[in-house]
């Protein structure tokens, strides 16, 4: 089980340094379409801040901002909206991901709405992708045995 | 010739001595320190691609992700080194 670090340098600057990474992770995610990046590239980043977060600061403090089932909600909630969006494209009469058919429901021109409905797709992708991250270290450093956990096997592991 | 392409050749050549020492470097620390290094002179070389291709901008994004990840990866190492090999 990982713990909170001893050494004050690495736990001050990971605090600094956490935010900037997840404005960063939210700046690749939106402009995905103008510059490099895009909603897998975005979420790697969010995830790697959450990862630098749990490495730093332990596994105590990380289950209160990111825990095991947060992760698995927020994954299934990512792939939601990646396919709630394409098969609405799909009711309006289109294809799958079809975005241009999303302007009569957003009141836009099929141009914007292309624009938007992409938006939509990497946010969702951003989001399946930052839980999937998080929950492979999470699963990894644990071991799959949860501190809970360690208590019932008696601790003889 | 172009001074980047220059400059980005010649950290290329060092990219491969730090190769070295985390080949056969003794020890887990030098091993740490030098994939660092690399780390630092990859984010150098893409921002001079940057400067060759005119398009600096787009390369300023790519390689401020590299800085990120390096430096979580040292982190990463380094706490694996300090719990002996419990993550």
């Amino acid at each position: 089980m990982i713990s909170v670090t001893d050494d004050i340098i690495i736990r001050a600057v990971a605090r600094i340094l956490i935010p900037f990474i997840q404005v960063y992770a939210l700046y690749v995610i939106m402009h995905g379409h103008h510059s490099p990046g895009g909603g897998f590239q975005g979420g790697v980043i969010l995830g790697a801040s959450f990862i630098l977060y749990l490495i730093t600061h332990g596994l105590e403090d990380a289950e209160e901002r990111m825990s095991e089932l947060k992760a698995g909600l927020l994954s299934s909630f990512g792939l939601l909206i990646y396919s709630g969006i394409g098969l609405l494209c799909i009711i309006k009469g289109g294809n799958y991901l079809d975005y241009g058919r999303l302007s009569a429901i957003l009141k836009v021109v099929p141009a914007q709405a292309r624009s938007l409905g992409i938006l939509g797709i990497e946010i969702g992708v951003g989001i399946a992708v930052m839980a999937v991250m998080f929950s492979i270290f999470f699963d990894i450093s644990t071991g799959g045995i949860l501190p809970e956990d360690e208590e019932d096997l008696g601790g003889n592991r | 010739m172009n001074i980047f392409l220059l400059f980005g050749m010649g950290l290329f050549a060092l990219v491969f001595l730090c190769l070295y020492r985390a080949v056969f470097g003794p020890g887990v620390l030098n091993r740490i320190a030098a994939i660092s290094a690399i780390g630092t002179k990859t984010l150098v070389i893409l921002l001079l691609m940057g400067f060759i291709y005119n398009r600096v901008e787009m390369f300023v994004d790519i390689s401020m992700v590299y800085a990120l990840l390096n430096f979580i990866g040292t982190i990463t190492a380094a706490k694996y080194l300090e719990m002996k090999g419990e993550i």
